[in-house]
């Protein structure tokens, strides 16, 4: 037995067709039966570097060593033959398939020509309770949680005989105590020998959990160290770089009169996800609503309803005190309604129109941009051009495609088109998911900025401390319905939320 | 941007040359003297101004269904109704010229638009079926385009034949129903410049009205169309109708400009063509041209070899499948490498000096 | 109703068995594909090559058998050129499918004018027919006999097909995996499945099914080949998989309607009426059926 450590990068970089280059000369390497805590922000190349190791990737250059010795992963088949599982960010599950179909998926046991379905059920019953995963074998995959789900594709990892197993951000879709759970699954595993490489930029939890903790920025290691070696500032520090996430720290403003207000509202919806149950609430004129939720509590829902997507299935929404019953987007965009998707490429814009094109449509019909039937193609590029300025809009120029911007720039573009139209309500869904820092930080000045003017903002988020830094006030969804009404205010923490957003506790 | 497109250019001028050569030569070869044959295919086509001529008239209804197919494709519909259209819209031209009584100047304007309306429900009602029961517009638009046919070839055998004629045709088109002819020695007719001006409307509607940036949106991204409210259902149908009221146009000029009488006894192949030619012009209204010339070209080489060697002028249907498949095989046409090779060292070069660490791509 | 009546209407059933075989053959190829994610739209094309091909590999080996096997070969060749235009050439699949029509039209007629100097038919080729299958005890009990016994050989491997596929498809590992790549191609491949292979066996066993059903237009439905003949039955069992909804025997259903719409068709037009018009029905139905099919799904989004 060699000293040669289990995984070991030596000097990988990336770079992808376009010329971005993802890594640069990663180097470093990962102890057997620990759990090992690879931080950074997003963007900073984690979720590269696993693909590397799980075959999803290739490296322009350098080498993964596996017990010391070079292996070429060119497929996640090869990386099952050496016990590399991983569970992705975006669960890699078929959804109309059952769960034992999704974790015997590609190993089927056999009985001559066809698949054992009655060794492959016990197959998961047997792997759920070793682990102590309990899900149901025979639920197809669609009609779970999201919890659950993130249990079938951990169950569809082990049941492939791993010795490390990648998790990819596996708490951004968790409540804190369906986390707590996740950890304490997770402690049972390393108990069992296994390694875990936990991709988080969580720092709370990578304290919590992991023993040692690589930090990547912009592509490059930045720091290696036991945790017990390091403080949390240190490793922050190198997580961000020079740049401090600015605190704002809104809450408690007196608001003006209800813009908008939904009374006993109900959707009735296919998906679970997408259902609402006697929703109250008013918006009012110059206060940030905050919606915090797990994802798939009813908020889609509730920015469906609220656009004009769907109709309710029961009670009335009303903008300005008028029903809004049979309108369509249309017809609220005209009354003031603005909409920042959670999706900002499929929802937001389209990537190969070009920037003026993505910034002016839905104006497009204004005097300002149309004669007739004819476009003004010169006065939508000026209004373009000084879009681009007043919100710091890196591009190439008007005329590049919206797939040319990164998904920081390009959020702020949509921003400057939903933000033009001068909104009496806003609806903020994920506003700064999955962008830098300075980006980020832009936008939250902007939706204050949008407020303090006396639009009623509504925002929706997943990141509790944006949600605490910019909301007034804060209502929890949990199963479609609101669990939870409070102030915000500086004992408002993250903890308090949780409880509510799990539906443990019911304070409206 | 000049630089890729040039790229683009000669990679596609270089295949349909390799293409025409792939699927010329061997049939060539089975014949006595290989090098007359295409010598005939190639240079045949301008050694005489009639058949110069022909390119240019086979062009016309090409032009016209590769415009109607890139106008719905801009707007996402995979709409195949355009030859039905096309089949049906000559057939209601010719039906209304011969049984309307009308004065002879009106006969082709109104004959043609009662043909455009009447055979664009080809399209318009796969159209309508999606816009309004989201049903795929690809599977109704091919069932409608054989009814079209059935429906097209009972009206010829009950209400147009000419008896005395022999064959399944109509009466004779009326002297004054016909387009003028412009060029001597050619059968070029006035269908050719509405073509050519059909083409330039096209870029106008797409890139410089709002009907027709609104297309674009909902063909790009209908999510995003949906999210800015626009009447997404509406757009499709608009667009399909616009297309149908082309091919079907088409049809009629065809009729008009070309025919005696009406004599298909089958769907035409007309708007099979149309979407190669639009593929070709990557569904560039101002591409079309060429696009269509370079289609008719290759016809009026192959049935000149059909007519003098004894080979089946339906080879062109070969040399037009491949180039369909290869004009769109990103393979090649987005090859780096080859790309590299076209433009010189400039963008091996490019790509080295400037790179920037990813942002997202990791996520 | 009186006997007669029902006679009447029974003995429809063996005419509306032969319509519908072709349209069910190559309706199981295009379910196979589409399941896998790469829907065949070349099955119009893969069927005429296939009652080519039947054709003159019968008149070349004097063997039926061979015309058939001949078939099946080559619509899995056309599957394979499929798939390789989709995953080599990285070509658009549905134009690829659309050049595999234009191809096909355009090569037949080529290669049969190459080989007979004839180019509408191939009258000159002594080509073999498939056998008609009688059942010994069945073919003699009155009403049962005329139902199951007496039919091509290709109907009855067009009916048995349909629970083979759907076994195939819920049962077998390679099915499992099918419909894996075909919903969730990235998924599948982390799960270790090779997309791209799991998408060439099916596009060339899609084409095998359809050159089947093409061998069934030349060697059963007919005895020789003639240009274009298959007339847009491609394109009839596009639109029965569609109505289908991805299962064998949802398609199954689909086919035996547009085959019943056909058959009565045919029957109609020898009793005086404007045949033309007949013949539209069978393209008219599958318009219908899709849109009472997508009428259905609307109001099960709206309501759930």
């Amino acid at each position: 037995m060699t000293n040669a450590p289990l995984v070991a990068f030596a000097g990988i970089s990336k770079t992808y067709g376009n010329g971005t280059l993802a890594l640069d000369d990663v180097s470093f390497s990962i102890a057997g039966g620990v759990i090992h805590a690879i931080c950074g922000e997003n963007g900073a190349g984690k979720s590269t570097l696993m693909k590397i190791l799980f075959g999803l990737e290739q490296p322009s250059s350098g080498a993964v060593l596996l017990d010391g010795k070079a292996v070429a992963i060119t497929s996640p088949r090869v990386a099952a033959g050496q016990g590399i599982g991983m569970v992705h960010q975006h669960f890699s599950l078929v959804p109309s398939l059952s769960v034992t179909e999704n974790i015997v998926l590609g190993q089927e046991p056999r009985r001559g020509a066809f698949i054992d379905r009655a060794a492959a059920r016990q197959r998961v019953v047997d792997l759920a309770q070793r682990y102590n995963l309990l899900v149901d074998p025979d639920a197809v995959v669609r009609t779970l949680s999201v919890a659950a789900q993130q249990k079938v594709e951990i169950l569809k990892a082990l049941s492939r005989d791993v010795r490390v197993l990648i998790l990819d951000e596996p708490t951004a879709v968790l409540t804190p105590p369906e986390t707590d759970e996740l950890f304490e699954r997770l402690r049972d595993l390393r108990a069992a020998g296994l390694t875990i490489l936990f991709i988080s930029h969580k720092l709370r939890e990578v304290r919590a959990l992991a023993s040692h903790v690589t930090v990547l920025r912009a592509g490059r290691l930045v720091g290696d160290a036991p945790l017990d070696a390091i403080e949390d500032d240190a490793i922050a520090r190198l997580v961000m770089g020079q740049a401090e996430r600015p605190k704002l720290k809104r809450g408690g403003r007196v608001s003006g009169a209800a813009t908008v207000t939904l009374a006993d509202v109900s959707l009735a919806a296919r998906d679970a996800a997408d259902r609402l149950h006697d929703l109250d609430l008013a918006i009012h004129a110059g206060e940030i609503l905050g919606v915090a939720g797990v994802d798939g509590s009813g908020q889609r829902g509730l920015v469906s309803v609220l656009t004009g997507r769907i109709q309710p299935s029961a009670g009335a929404i009303a903008y300005d005190g008028h029903s809004i019953a049979g309108l369509g987007t249309a017809a609220l965009r005209q009354r003031g309604l603005a909409h920042l998707p959670a999706d900002r490429f499929h929802d937001g814009g389209s990537k190969r129109m070009s920037l003026v094109e993505n910034a002016i449509a839905g104006a497009h019909r204004l005097a300002a941009f149309s004669s007739g039937p004819f476009l003004k193609r010169r006065a939508m590029e000026a209004r373009t051009v000084q879009m681009i300025e007043r919100y710091n809009v890196r591009a190439p120029g008007p005329k590049a495609p919206l797939a040319a911007l990164s998904g920081g720039n390009a959020q702020k573009l949509i921003a400057a088109r939903e933000f033009a139209t001068e909104p009496r309500f806003l609806i903020a869904d994920q506003p700064t998911r999955g962008i830098d820092v300075a980006a980020a930080a832009f936008l939250h000045e902007r939706l204050s900025e949008l407020a303090e003017k006396g639009c009623a903002v509504l925002l929706i988020t997943a990141d509790l401390d944006e949600l605490l830094a910019l909301s007034d006030r804060i209502v929890v969804l949990y199963a479609g319905r609101i669990v939870a009404r409070m102030e915000n205010g500086p004992d408002l923490t993250p903890e308090r939320l949780g409880p509510s957003m799990l539906g443990l506790e019911s304070a409206a | 941007m000049i630089r890729s497109a040039l790229a683009s250019f000669v990679i596609t001028a270089v295949l349909l040359v390799v293409v025409v050569g792939i699927v010329l030569v061997p049939i060539a070869m089975q014949m006595p003297d290989p090098l007359a044959v295409l010598d005939m295919f190639v240079l045949g086509p301008f050694r005489n101004p009639r058949h110069t001529g022909n390119i240019i008239e086979m062009a016309t209804p090409g032009m016209m269904c590769g415009l109607a197919v890139a106008i719905m494709l801009r707007a996402g519909m995979f709409n195949l109704g355009v030859e039905g259209a096309f089949f049906l819209g000559g057939l209601a031209t010719v039906a209304t010229v011969l049984l309307v009584p009308l004065p002879g100047w009106a006969m082709a304007p109104v004959g043609l638009a009662v043909g455009a309306v009447v055979g664009s429900s080809v399209c318009a009602v796969p159209g309508l079926l999606r816009a309004r029961y989201d049903a795929s517009e690809l599977v109704s638009s091919l069932m409608l385009n054989f009814a079209a046919l059935f429906i097209g070839l009972f009206i010829v055998n009950y209400f147009l034949r000419d008896p005395t004629a022999g064959a399944m045709v109509s009466y004779k088109i009326p002297n004054d129903a016909r387009l003028p002819r412009l060029v001597a020695g050619t059968r070029i007719h006035l269908g050719t410049i509405i073509a050519v001006a059909g083409c330039l409307l096209g870029t106008v509607y797409l890139f410089m009205t709002r009907a027709g940036f609104e297309s674009r949106i909902v063909g790009l991204n209908p999510a995003f169309a949906a999210h800015l409210g626009l009447p997404i259902r509406w757009i499709l149908l608009r667009s399909q109708l616009i297309g149908g009221l082309i091919a079907a146009g088409a049809g009629g000029i065809e009729m008009l400009g070309l025919y005696q009488r009406f004599s298909w006894q089958g769907l035409p192949g007309n708007g099979w063509t149309g979407v190669v030619v639009a593929i070709l012009a990557r569904d560039n209204p101002i591409l079309l041209i060429p696009a269509a010339l370079f289609l008719s070209y290759l016809q009026v080489g192959g049935d000149l070899i059909s007519r003098n060697f004894d080979v089946p002028s339906e080879a062109v249907g070969l040399i037009q499948a491949l180039v369909l498949l290869v004009v769109t095989s990103s393979a090649i046409m987005r090859n780096p490498r080859l790309l590299r090779f076209i433009t010189g060292r400039k963008a091996a070069a490019n790509k080295t000096s400037g790179p920037k660490v990813a942002e997202g791509s990791a996520a | 109703m009186s006997d007669i009546d029902f006679v009447g209407l029974l003995s429809f059933v063996p005419a509306i068995l032969r319509v519908t075989t072709p349209i069910l053959l190559a309706a199981l190829g295009v379910l196979i594909s589409d399941r896998a994610g790469v829907l065949n739209i070349g099955v119009e094309g893969m069927m005429l090559s296939g009652a080519f091909v039947g054709v003159v590999a019968s008149a070349a080996t004097g063997s039926a058998a061979a015309g058939l096997i001949g078939a099946i070969i080559v619509g899995g060749l056309l599957g394979a050129v499929l798939a390789g235009a989709v995953h080599i050439l990285k070509a658009d699949l549905i134009l690829s499918g659309i050049a595999l029509n234009i191809a096909a039209a355009a090569g037949t007629t080529l290669l049969l004018f190459l080989m007979t100097g004839d180019k509408g038919m191939s009258g000159s080729l002594a080509s073999q027919v498939l056998p008609k299958v009688t059942i010994p005890v069945i073919a003699d009990i009155p009403l049962l006999g005329t139902l199951l016994s007496g039919h091509h050989i290709l109907t009855y491997v067009a009916f048995l097909a349909v629970p083979g596929v759907g076994i195939f498809l819920t049962r077998t590992p390679l099915g499992l995996r099918l419909r894996a790549v075909g919903e969730s191609p990235e998924s599948a491949a982390i799960a270790g499945i090779n997309v791209v292979r799991v998408q060439v066996m099916a596009l060339i066993v899609s084409g095998a099914f359809v050159g089947t059903g093409g061998a069934f237009l030349s060697m059963g439905y007919v005895s020789w080949f003639s240009q274009d003949m298959s007339a847009g039955r491609g394109f009839i069992a596009l639109a029965a998989e569609v109505m289908g909804h991805g299962s064998a025997s949802g398609t199954m259903f689909a086919s035996l309607l547009l085959g019943a719409a056909e058959a009565i068709a045919v029957a109609l037009q020898g009793r005086g009426l404007p045949s033309e018009l007949m013949q539209t029905v069978p393209y008219i139905v599958p318009v219908i059926a899709l849109v009472v099919y997508a009428r259905r799904r609307q109001r099960l989004l709206a309501r759930a």
